[in-house]
């Protein structure tokens, strides 16, 4: 990205999110408190920035679960430059939210 | 197990998300939709006790989850719209403009359409009361209480009357009434003599020719709307008047006027039954039509009379007239146009700014397009404002009332002003040459700073046949907007027709 995005709170929030290893939009709707009115425009608007990116999960792997197959969220290097700027901009964004492992895509 | 309320919830809250991906682009509807309903399956999942039922309040959370669905879906709406190629040609042209006059012109006419007050005001100015028709009462009795035995009117019918032509009476009774296959409800029923609508001079609706031999009755307008929902076959139907049989022989129209005791239904029997039925000294409304004669006297006796009653005294009598004024749909709107017209130049300034800052005049065709433009936006804004107002006024009655003609005229009246100077205002800001608005407005010096120079704000139309200047300190020598036609030598600026 030659200029690098300014986010918002939110915006800045929902990055950390998934970042943090939450990688579906009720996960993050969960962690941030965020209703969902506003956490998928968010992400809709940070994927066509492309800060981050979406997969659809495989379906044996739903399928063997018994549910069907979500959309998982990643962010993307430059997403992770953003983030970073981000985090300077709001100190306290790291300490929002705990850290949960990352689900495998 | 899933109760029936689970399973009802389970529906809304599908319906929610099938209904906001119709607001999704086509192209981009399928995808959006599968994560939403596989969200819904795990969110749902996550509110589900042990007894695999979800509580009342966590059903109220899941539909609002569902809700979000809406900002997600105008969000991908408005994403892919950006993504997607500007269409110059349609944006800011005459023709959107024209499109969305007339897409709201179209739907004032199509709620116009629907309301029952329309109708009813509609068949007030069509179905007017004969003139000669009054209500006759007790002198002292202003009030509209029934006042004449029923012995009287049949005295009175049955001998020769100077004054009236003929003579119709009612008795009014609140009885139990009862459609065949719905509950009993309670009407004001007026035991009525037949000639009661001939002499009113108003036709039945829906009238219907019946040799049954049962007791024919009239719905009153609000009774017809109220009960049967304007139900347009309801005559020949079967109804029971307190316990008795009768048939639907039509339904009287919605008139400006309402007879006195506010019938819901007319009972119409010959004069030999009201004489069996109704004892003597029964009071009601008598309703006569003056004869010449009694036209002449009513004028030079202010609608006094003098009559003998049962017991041979003579009593002074009243006369109202049956006649209500009804302006009409039309009328009004004429008047209210008028009105806007001429209040116009009190509200805006009506000059289009063709003030000219070069010798370039544009064409007596392109003149001739940009009169008939400001023509079409006028002729559509008066439209909207005689269907809006329309709509205003009836939104909240099913029948004719006076309020409802004071409202359309008011506010008929503020949309064609309001709209009429949107129009001067934004043609002033149309290019004289395509007719699109000009956009990107630069403001231009400051006014404080440059009392003898040019301040002001310039617009340029993207198709880039010209610049608007708009003085933002209106000077003896620039008081006016004026446009500056551009030249070939702008052309490199404007040579993609899609990059604004």
């Amino acid at each position: 990205m030659a200029v690098e995005a300014k986010l918002s709170h939110t915006a800045a929030m929902i990055l950390q999110a998934i970042s943090a290893g939450y990688v579906y939009g009720f996960s993050i709707m969960e962690v941030t408190g965020l209703p969902s009115g506003t956490v998928y425009p968010a992400m809709r608007r940070l994927e066509r920035d492309d800060l981050i990116r979406s997969q659809w999960e495989k379906q044996s792997i739903a399928d063997a679960e018994q549910r069907p197959p979500r959309k998982y969220y990643k962010i993307t290097a430059s997403g992770r430059s953003t983030l970073e700027a981000s985090r300077k901009r709001y100190p306290l964004l790291e300490r929002l939210m705990p850290v949960e492992e990352a689900r495998s895509l | 197990m899933k109760s029936h309320s689970d399973f009802a919830f389970f529906a809304i809250q599908r319906t929610a998300l099938h209904t906001a991906s119709l607001l999704v682009p086509a192209s981009e509807r399928a995808d959006w939709s599968r994560e939403w309903l596989s969200e819904l399956w795990h969110v749902r999942q996550s509110y589900v006790r042990l007894d695999e039922t979800i509580a009342l309040e966590s059903q109220g959370e899941i539909i609002l989850f569902c809700l979000g669905a809406y900002t997600d879906a105008l969000c991908v709406r408005e994403l892919a719209a950006k993504s997607g190629p500007r269409r110059p040609h349609i944006h800011g042209s005459a023709a959107q403009a024209l499109l969305w006059l007339s897409a709201i012109f179209l739907l004032c006419f199509l709620i116009t359409s629907l309301l029952p007050g329309v109708q009813a005001e509609r068949e007030a100015s069509r179905f007017l009361v004969n003139p000669n028709a009054l209500v006759i009462s007790e002198a002292t009795d202003r009030s509209y209480r029934p006042s004449i035995p029923s012995g009287l009117y049949l005295n009175w019918k049955y001998t020769h009357q100077r004054f009236f032509q003929d003579l119709a009476f009612y008795h009014v009774k609140r009885e139990s009434a009862e459609a065949v296959s719905s509950s009993p409800v309670w009407w004001n029923v007026a035991r009525s003599s037949t000639n009661l609508f001939s002499l009113l001079g108003i036709p039945l609706k829906f009238a219907v020719e019946d040799n049954s031999g049962l007791p024919s009755v009239v719905l009153s307008h609000e009774a017809w709307m109220r009960s049967y929902g304007g139900d347009p076959n309801v005559a020949g139907k079967l109804i029971r008047i307190a316990n008795k049989n009768a048939r639907i022989a039509g339904v009287a129209p919605a008139t400006a006027w309402r007879l006195p005791g506010a019938p819901d239904v007319w009972l119409l029997q010959a004069d030999t039954q009201l004489a069996n039925e109704l004892p003597f000294r029964t009071q009601g409304f008598l309703i006569a039509q003056l004869s010449p004669r009694g036209q002449d006297v009513m004028q030079s006796s202010e609608e006094g009379i003098s009559a003998h009653n049962l017991e041979g005294m003579l009593i002074d009598l009243s006369g109202t007239p049956i006649v209500a004024p009804v302006e009409g749909l039309w009328n009004l709107f004429g008047f209210s146009l008028f009105l806007a017209l001429v209040a116009l130049p009190a509200v805006s300034s009506v000059s289009l700014g063709e003030t000219h800052m070069t010798s370039h005049r544009p064409s007596a065709r392109e003149g001739f397009r940009r009169f008939l433009f400001l023509a079409g936006k006028f002729v559509l804004v008066a439209g909207i404002g005689l269907f809006a107002s329309i709509d205003i006024a009836y939104c909240c009655t099913s029948s004719f009332s006076p309020t409802a003609e004071c409202l359309q005229l008011v506010s008929c009246f503020g949309i064609c002003l309001a709209g009429f100077r949107w129009a001067l205002a934004d043609q002033r800001h149309r290019c004289p040459v395509c007719l699109r608005r000009v956009t990107n407005p630069a403001s231009v010096g400051l006014a404080s700073r440059t009392f003898l120079g040019w301040n002001g704000t310039e617009m340029i139309c993207m198709s880039g046949h010209t610049l608007l200047h708009v003085p933002s300190l209106p000077t003896s020598w620039f008081g006016d907007q004026r446009w500056l036609y551009l030249d070939s030598s702008w052309e490199f600026l404007f040579a993609d027709s899609a990059v604004y």
